[in-house]
């Protein structure tokens, strides 16, 4: 039954990101857009490139849907609306992402495209500056609910949400999740202007329909990974719990969306560079404080 | 019960099998991605023995580390493709000693180990977890942050080691490896 | 349907006659959801003031997300041959839609045609996506063809790159088996490039590309190269050679005839270096030819800046690519990292058995790790070579390495003539050490001639519009470029009043617009590109006082990017030209920096030309003063959006008989090479951009 829900919450939302997507390059709102898109996409050739490693090529964008769908499956909606609420499901969002990589570095080595290979190296490249900022922030909010199960997570921000508790985490799990969610301005890997597309480049049809349904449930997913960790969960007052997370999580999922076109895309070097010599400081600094926080605020 | 060692035997045989293709493949980038595969199985033995957070911790830390590994690969290695059909294993003769010496060891001490008897139930996930922490901030600390600063150190001296003196006029313009 | 014969598209898909329901409500879906490829580029179709968005269609970066290859305006030869690859590259149903020209030879029939207007082009796609929902499925689809799309496969031997045979087969001179591979790519390790064909890949039998992954191409060859037919012939015993020249051999110890150096031991299977022990024959004691032994020789050999492998004793160009050879230190770096060590094996005189030997000479090519520790290989004597320890340190050793210092394979990789972020027309192709760019040069595919072989004589007129038609990006400016020269020609005064002149500012406000489009485009910076295009397209043809009230608009957009983050890290530092360049005109000499520096120079100028134009009145198209049957040579000068261009033209009896152009973009075209060597990939092609390259206006 939960199982689901959230896989129809997860599909709604991803619905809606699209439509979104749409008005916002096309300037109008179209609620059958990505519907249409879809079908059309079901209709189009998909295109297997000259010798293409052809696991990794067919592999690749399936890969990075389950994988999203997985890190959702331990994110709960509401106290009971979770798939697994596993004893480890911090850790399990992080486990369950680090596939995110995998599967970008099979979706750039498979076709056999100078474009795809260079962005799928380049995002290697991008998860050793992101990667800590993701570990390290959560391992404050594990911290303070002193649990790793996320809806222990969610209840121990019952009074204060971690947004307030700890601000600095909650930019550096975002930027790290927009990192990892590879949106503009992290986009390295896809990056339009400079690689026409990269890991993206050569997938049509079908498969590319796949690879997108699973690049907008990765945003939905962080989303939801944000409003969880950070947001308060399900808290809010007059609405059902579950509508809360939804509403928070749309409008994570919006904002990263819609931040990344008023930012030029990020150069790779200073990326690296301000996330080893700001990033893990700040998030070190954030541990330091949610932990002087937890002792000694009862 | 018989799932389990049903669930255990599968990810078993899986970490078996991608461990072989490790070997049987030329392309360095499957080989790289077949090892972190039957790390993977390794952790799904872990979760189906009840040992979630070694296995989450198995499943999460292979990936990242496999892609670090990758990394260097790409650097250093120049066939990752595997179009010279290259041949994965050296040292045959004594890596296949090695390997029998190895597996006989693993088998005997398994045999001949005292294990204590079986717990009818294992703890539960939060617990365990609980327990493992104390035990990684009490008697095991020493090991692991040893084994931690180890491998941190021959990572960097690797990269050093690799990467051919240059003139001081280019060392500026580096960025650090990692 | 009234006529007989079903509408289909062009680039229709395979009709099923299981699946006609569901094909005939993806067709609906399809022309719902149309995507364009635009060729020349978005650029050019702002500068047409065509707005793709408006009329019902996205804009896509790449033909693999396109339905239809929207074409502006004729193409040149060039860029007729890459809108063929880029139409086979779109997944079927796929559609052409033709605006202002008519098809290119290259490519079908276009689907639908229209005029190069707003309103033809929205109807067009009305019309296009009528077709799409009736014909996306045919019984039976048009193949797609064109001359350009057939790759060549030829048979090269991987030792002796001068062997090439149109069927497959052993190498005459060593007989390896011949490696297939595409005419004309014997260079590049990748052969994907994004002019990928893929209706060929069924037919190109799969052993006849090699898995050309980006890195791999220069060890899989050494590799095969270990693997020779068999070493059984090496002789036993020893003999002695100079360590200097090893073509010395003789069966008693002694002094070298050549320098008189003492001879040291050797196996007599080790005559050769390297590769060539591969050869029949190779155990023998004779001399081998001189090719083979130049890299034990001190002194100094040529090789291939690309190739390292390529070595010989004079200097020429290199076999594989055609580029010039350097020279290099014979015995200090000098042999590639295929046969380097063999020097030093053979000096050294290590008393091995053969079967070691073998092994030495496949680990001074292919697993340099010999050297250090292939003695305590337990097992490789029988599998040397193929089972040889690779230490990659040995092995790329010798390779030219980028400014990481680290050796990877190059790959040679295209960017444009159609690609998101370059101008279109503009082909840039760099090589790429993994995201690093070795070096680059770029070409336009749709430049200009000078006319000076009085080839073609027009009129004036003509002339005035033929030149304007051709600098799509810069209409204006070379119209009144043309007009001024050819009244020049004539004798006549020049026109005193402004309106001209504010046509000109009106169009470099424009023009860099655009180019702020573009750069958007290239940073993925979106709201720039959407902002600028609008502006742009309101622009273009404003009055004065139209362009008085976009002017608050304009000063936004210039706040709006300096407070933009990222922007300024982004840009600043790259792309950086030294005051004293040759050749810099217009923004790029002015700003006499790095690309922050000239997008200000071109919101500076922005400003200054919305300025100019308040005070010198209503922009007026420049039009040629009546000049019939006049003659006479007049050259002029105008300042267009991208720097000085100047025209010389001869005029006789009121028609152009020769003419000169500079243009700005001729010189800055050149700088591209020097300013992408060595950069990572994304600050090279923002480097690029920020010249503000118009191919349109390269004199070639």
């Amino acid at each position: 039954m939960s199982v689901a829900v959230v896989l129809l919450a997860l599909l709604g939302s991803v619905w809606l990101l699209a439509v979104v997507e749409g008005w916002t390059t096309t300037g109008r709102l179209r609620l059958t857009a990505p519907l249409l898109s879809g079908v059309a996409h079901l209709g189009r050739e998909s295109i297997v490139p000259r010798t293409p490693d052809r696991l990794f090529f067919e592999a690749a964008p399936v890969l990075l849907l389950v994988v999203a769908v997985l890190a959702a499956a331990v994110l709960p909606l509401a106290p009971t609306l979770v798939i697994a609420d596993m004893a480890t499901g911090a850790l399990f969002v992080n486990a369950a992402l680090a596939y995110v990589l995998v599967a970008l570095i099979m979706a750039g080595w498979g076709p056999n495209g100078a474009y795809a290979m260079i962005g799928g190296w380049r995002f290697l490249g991008q998860l050793i500056a992101y990667a800590m900022l993701i570990v390290m922030p959560i391992t404050g909010v594990a911290m303070r609910a002193e649990s790793l199960v996320t809806t222990v997570i969610v209840n121990s921000q019952d009074s204060v949400w971690n947004i307030v508790y700890q601000p600095l985490g909650l930019v550096l799990f975002i930027i790290a999740a927009m990192a990892l969610a590879f949106r503009a301005p992290f986009d390295l890997p896809v990056a339009g202007g400079e690689l026409g597309g990269g890991v993206d480049a050569e997938y049509t049809g079908v498969r590319l329909a796949v690879l997108r349904l699973a690049r907008l449930t990765l945003v939905v997913t962080l989303a939801l990974a944000t409003t969880v960790f950070y947001l308060g969960g399900w808290h809010g007052p007059l609405l059902p719990p579950w509508a809360w997370s939804l509403i928070k999580t749309l409008a994570v999922a919006v904002s990263m969306l819609l931040a990344g076109r008023y930012l030029p895309r990020i150069r790779e070097a200073d990326l690296m560079r301000w996330c080893w010599t700001l990033g893990i400081p700040l998030a070190l600094l954030n541990i330091i404080v949610v932990g002087i926080l937890v002792l000694v605020v009862p | 019960m018989y799932a389990q060692a049903f669930f255990v035997a599968v990810f078993g045989l899986a970490a078996i099998g991608f461990g072989v293709w490790v070997f049987r493949t030329s392309s360095m980038v499957r080989s790289a991605l077949a090892l972190l595969f039957s790390q993977t199985a390794v952790g799904c033995m872990f979760l189906a023995m009840q040992t979630e957070f070694l296995g989450v911790l198995q499943i999460m830390m292979m990936a990242t580390e496999m892609s670090i590994m990758a990394i260097f690969m790409v650097m250093f290695m120049m066939d990752p493709g595997g179009m010279g059909g290259m041949d994965m294993t050296h040292q045959k003769r004594f890596s296949i000693g090695a390997g029998v010496v190895a597996a006989g060891v693993a088998i005997a001490v398994a045999v001949l180990a005292d294990w204590a008897p079986v717990s009818a139930e294992a703890p539960a996930a939060a617990m365990q977890t609980r327990e493992l922490g104390r035990e990684l901030l009490g008697r095991s600390m020493m090991i692991f942050e040893t084994a931690g600063i180890t491998i941190l150190t021959a990572m960097i001296a690797a990269t050093a080691a690799a990467i051919p003196v240059q003139t001081p006029a280019h060392s500026d313009e580096k960025e650090n490896p990692e | 349907m009234t006529s007989a014969q079903p509408i289909t598209t062009k680039g229709s898909r395979q009709k099923q006659p299981r699946f006609a329901v569901l094909q005939a409500w993806v067709s609906r879906a399809l022309a719902r959801d149309l995507s364009c490829l635009i060729i020349p580029g978005p650029e050019v179709a702002l500068a047409y003031g065509l707005d793709v968005t408006a009329a019902g269609m996205c804009s896509s970066a790449t033909p693999r997300d396109a339905t239809v290859l929207l074409i502006i305006g004729e193409l040149s030869e060039q860029m007729d041959e890459a809108a063929a690859v880029l139409y086979a590259q779109m997944p079927r149903p796929r559609t052409i839609l033709m605006l202002g020209g008519k098809t290119p030879p290259s490519l079908p029939d276009a689907d639908v045609s229209a005029d190069l207007s707003q309103k033809a082009l929205t109807d067009a796609v009305e019309r296009l996506q009528g077709l799409l929902a009736e014909g996306a499925f045919a019984t039976y689809p048009e193949d797609f063809d064109a001359s350009v799309l057939h790759v060549k496969i030829e048979y090269v031997c991987p030792m002796h790159p001068d062997v090439v045979r149109d069927e497959p087969g052993s190498c005459p001179k060593c007989g390896m088996d011949l490696v297939a591979q595409e005419a004309g790519k014997a260079t590049s390790g990748h052969d994907h490039e994004h002019h990928e064909h893929h209706e060929h890949h069924e037919q190109d039998s799969p052993q006849s590309h090699e898995h050309h992954h980006g890195q791999g191409h220069q060890h899989g060859q050494a590799h095969e190269q270990g693997h020779p037919q068999g070493h059984a012939n090496h002789k036993t015993g020893t003999d002695y050679t100079c360590p200097m020249h090893p073509e010395v051999s003789q069966d008693e110890p002694g002094r070298c005839p050549e320098c008189g150096m003492d001879l040291v031991p050797r196996e007599a299977g080790e005559v050769t270096p390297g590769h060539n022990h591969e050869r029949p024959g190779h155990g023998h004691n004779e001399p081998e030819s001189p090719q083979d032994h130049t890299n034990n020789k001190t002194g100094t050999d040529y090789t291939c800046p690309m190739h390292p492998e390529v070595s010989q004793d004079e200097p020429g160009r290199c076999p594989e690519c055609g580029m010039d050879l350097e020279p290099r230190e014979g015995s200090e770096n000098g042999a590639s990292g295929n046969n380097h060590d063999h020097g030093e094996h053979n000096h050294s005189g290590h008393g091995h058995d053969e079967h070691s030997h073998a092994g030495h000479e496949h680990g001074g090519h292919s697993h340099g790790g010999h050297e250090h520790g292939g003695h305590s290989h337990g097992g490789h004597e029988h599998d040397h070579g193929a089972s040889g320890f690779m230490s990659m340190i040995e092995v790329t050793k010798d390779l030219p390495r980028s400014a990481d210092g680290l050796a990877m394979d190059w790959i040679e990789v295209p960017f444009g003539p159609v690609f998101p972020g370059l101008p279109g027309g503009l082909k840039l192709m760099l090589t790429l050490d993994g995201d690093g760019v070795i070096e680059g040069n770029a070409t336009s595919l749709v430049g200009m001639t000078n006319g000076d072989n009085d080839t073609e004589e027009m009129n004036a007129e003509a002339f005035v519009e033929r030149l304007a038609l051709a600098t799509p990006l810069a209409p204006v400016s070379y119209r009144l470029l043309a007009c001024l020269a050819i009244e020049r020609a004539a004798g006549l005064a020049d026109n005193p009043g402004t309106g001209r002149a504010s046509a000109l500012e009106r169009e470099r406000i424009a023009s860099h617009l655009g180019w702020l489009a573009l750069l958007g485009r290239q940073l993925g910076f979106t709201w720039l590109t959407q902002r600028a295009s609008a502006l742009q397209l309101d622009l273009r043809c404003a009055s004065q006082k139209r362009l008085a009230a976009l002017e608050p608009a304009l000063r936004t957009l210039t706040a709006r990017l300096g407070r933009t983050p990222l922007l300024k890290a982004r840009l600043k530092g790259i792309g950086r030209l030294p005051a004293d360049t040759p050749g810099l005109r217009g923004p790029v000499a002015l700003a006499a920096g790095d690309a922050w520096a000239r997008l200000w120079q071109r919101l500076d100028e922005i400003r200054t030309s919305l300025d100019f134009i308040r005070t010198n009145g209503e922009p007026e198209l420049p039009g040629l003063r009546i000049t019939d049957q006049a003659s006479g040579r007049g050259e002029a000068t105008v300042d267009t959006p991208r720097g000085q261009a100047r025209l010389s033209l001869t005029l006789q009896s009121g028609r152009v008989t020769s003419y000169r152009l500079d243009t700005a973009c001729s010189h800055h075209i050149g700088l591209v090479a020097e300013l992408v060597e060595g950069q990572e990939l994304g600050d090279a092609l923002v480097a690029v951009g920020s010249l503000d390259l118009s191919p349109w206006e390269v004199m070639s």
